[in-house]
């Protein structure tokens, strides 16, 4: 074979065995069956939160649908969305919707809840305005999605041998604590020994937990047109004074000396915590756990300020990307998930508060801390206020912001004025940005 | 004085040898606790109950032996396909005289120097229009194009191989292909076996690629394991048996090492690369 002749066959060769097809480019499906002709969806979920594999082959065998699961990453959806190749539902936080919404990726789906038989705007759950954008503002407006369950994000669980341990009154079932007493109760529940360290209390420190507190004091962290941030109003700095001190004291993991567990289930499982702040949701992971399940309680969420809120700021639910191309299969499928069998089994499971009001008599009861945990949680419910956030930027990109200037606040390098211009600085940075990305 | 000093040198190797393996044995031993003493403080270096069961109980958890499948289909496929075109586009460099040459090579060596994370959404979007989504093809196409770092090994090792073997091929009347194929190609095993474990390796562990690419239903068993042992009712992970599908999930590839070592360690010595 000649030097030119090497050449070409080795062009040949490619060429031939990508037509010739070394492998049959099918990919091994790990679950049986094809699509047989019919309508194919793309969901795009994490993990199972809409059901394991055989609860999505039900869901094809009642749908008479295929449905391709693909796992949630952002960086694909936005090359799904760039190809022309766009999924026909998406999860998302429902404080993502005013982003989805004014880059104009979402569908309005005002008219199709109008039609429904399944998810009535009657039997909607007021978190489900986290979906609603009105073009400035979120809470009102058109709905651009719906929740898939919720919880009120900021109410306490709390293990009662612990405070039994410590002489400690149980919260009120009723009566929220203010964050002073909080902190205080946090660090006599707090139990640094040689060998052991129990925290008082477990409490992110994000945007979220920032824009309650300066909410309740009588602030607010966003201007009139949510682009900008103002973290050195009173409001917010006593907020931000308040999470410091609460960091500085040990009585709760923070980013800079993080739980190695990650979150608060395993080390409230393990009695290492005393206090929680964690949703309803939480009781779906405590009733895995006879033990724990037997000294958890719920409280409601604590009070900075004069108003009272108890917001729940994730609402994860689904949304239809505008271009899709199966939108009446994909709103079917949206009215099985969120309001079919598959809703009805989690409304059951006690893992968050069902998104249909009519589905709330379904949480669970059997177990004591089941019991006295709904009802709590139902006077918490009117308290529940959407507290609207920018569409100009994702409450991820804004929490890296925080992540990155907190940590020498809390190890005392920097004080409170200086982190609120930080944080000014950085978070009004991204906003300018994003803003002139909406057309 | 001579004891003294190897005591001492080997006292630094355990050392290294036991900070760089503590991580793997973290997770075999995590892989057998339960769940509640992971949370554990003070921690517990080993299990008080051993849980064997977590083995089972990660194998059956989701269909771990299809994803297993499926990673192998493509980790194997990749690795003979990018194998033989390296191989062969090394051949060429090291053997073939053409104008050009050292450019095209220096242009090649340079793209080893992109960040992959670069061309991740426009791969997408080739593969899209190409309707190669959820498919096993991208992995094919990749490997049937070659690998820069696997090209730059061969051709280092057919480079160094006497102008002699080729000269008597040539008068005995083979042409190149048959030179490459019988000659040269045979005696190359080392970094043969060097470009099978790596290029295995790299499939076999990639996230990105399948979890950008690939449907859960067609998925590989690294995303499986990074994204499935999660609780049902909130999607918590449930860390030992995470720990425990992934210690299952390096087997293969210490096997395919334990097999292929020699080679290896002759592939990376022989073709000037250390």
């Amino acid at each position: 074979m000649s030097r030119r002749r090497f050449l070409t066959t080795s062009t040949g060769i490619a060429a031939a065995a990508t037509a010739g097809g070394l492998l049959s480019g099918c990919a091994g499906s790990v679950s049986s069956g094809g699509s047989g002709g019919k309508t194919t969806l793309t969901i795009m979920a994490s993990g199972t939160e809409l059901g394991t594999p055989a609860e999505i082959k039900a869901a094809e065998k009642a749908l008479g649908m295929k449905l391709k699961m693909v796992k949630y990453d952002l960086t694909r959806l936005t090359a799904m969305l760039t190809s022309g190749n766009a999924p026909d539902l998406v999860r998302a936080e429902g404080s993502d919707a005013p982003y989805l919404a004014s880059h104009s990726v979402a569908q309005d789906l005002d008219d199709r809840f109008a039609k429904s038989t399944v998810l009535k705007v009657g039997d909607l759950d007021p978190v489900n305005d986290i979906w609603r954008w009105d073009g400035k503002q979120q809470g009102s407006g058109p709905r651009y999605g719906m929740a898939k369950d919720w919880s009120q994000s900021y109410m306490l669980w709390y293990n009662t041998a612990l405070f039994d341990k410590a002489d400690e009154p149980y919260p009120s079932d009723t009566q929220p604590l203010t964050y002073d007493k909080l902190l205080d109760v946090g660090k006599r529940l707090t139990q640094s020994g040689k060998k052991s360290k129990v925290y008082g209390l477990g409490m992110a420190g994000n945007f979220e937990t920032f824009m309650i507190l300066t909410t309740e004091a009588g602030g607010q962290l966003f201007n009139e047109d949510y682009s900008a941030v103002d973290f050195t109003t009173s409001e917010a700095r006593s907020a931000l004074s308040w999470y410091l001190e609460l960091a500085k004291s040990g009585a709760a993991p923070t980013i800079a000396n993080p739980d190695p567990n990650g979150w608060d289930w395993p080390t409230f499982d393990a009695g290492r915590m005393a206090i929680s702040t964690s949703g309803y949701w939480f009781g779906g992971m405590v009733v895995t756990d006879k033990k724990i399940a037997a000294t958890a309680r719920l409280a409601p969420a604590p009070q900075f300020g004069s108003k009272r809120i108890s917001t729940g700021y994730t609402g994860t639910g689904l949304w239809m990307p505008k271009a899709g191309k199966n939108k009446d299969a994909a709103w079917e499928a949206m009215e099985y998930f969120l309001g079919g069998a598959p809703a009805k089994k989690r409304a059951e499971s006690g893992a968050g508060l069902p998104a249909l009001k009519s589905l709330r008599s379904l949480l669970p009861k059997s177990e004591g801390f089941q019991k006295q945990a709904y009802a709590v949680q139902e006077k918490e419910l009117s308290y529940f206020e959407v507290l609207p956030f920018t569409p100009y930027v994702r409450k991820d990109a804004v929490d890296a912001v925080i992540n990155q200037v907190m940590p020498a606040a809390i190890k005392g390098s920097v004080p409170v004025s200086k982190l609120a211009d930080q944080l000014n600085e950085g978070i009004n940075k991204q906003l300018a940005n994003g803003k002139k990305l909406i057309k | 004085m001579i004891l003294a000093r190897r005591t001492g040198l080997y006292l630094v190797l355990v050392a290294l040898v036991a900070l760089f393996v503590s991580p793997f044995g973290w997770l075999v031993i995590t892989a057998f606790k339960d769940s509640s003493e992971m949370a554990a403080y003070p921690v517990h270096w080993l299990p008080e109950k051993w849980q064997f069961g977590n083995f089972s109980r990660a194998l059956t958890f989701f269909n771990y032996l299809g994803y297993a499948r499926n990673s192998l289909i493509i980790a194997s496929v990749y690795s003979v396909l990018i194998t033989l075109s390296s191989a062969w586009a090394g051949f060429g460099f090291a053997r073939l005289a053409a104008r050009g040459k050292r450019l095209v090579f220096g242009v090649l060596l340079s793209t080893m120097m992109m960040p992959a994370m670069i061309t991740l959404i426009p791969t997408y979007i080739i593969f899209a229009k190409l309707g190669m989504i959820d498919t096993y093809w991208p992995w094919v196409l990749w490997g049937l194009a070659g690998a820069p770092y696997l090209i730059f090994l061969f051709r280092q090792f057919f480079a160094n191989m006497p102008r002699e073997l080729e000269e008597a091929a040539i008068v005995d009347g083979c042409g190149y292909g048959r030179i490459f194929w019988r000659i040269f190609l045979p005696q190359s095993w080392p970094v043969l076996a060097t470009s099978m474990l790596l290029s295995f390796t790299w499939v076999w562990g990639d996230y990105i690629a399948p979890s950008l690419l690939l449907s859960t239903d067609h998925t590989t068993l690294a995303v499986a394991v990074a994204t499935q042992y999660v609780n049902e009712s909130n999607q918590t992970p449930i860390n030992n048996l995470m720990a425990a599908g992934s210690v299952l999930y390096i087997l293969p590839v210490l096997l395919l090492f334990f097999i292929l070592q020699r080679g290896f360690v002759t592939g990376v010595s022989t073709s000037g690369l250390k």
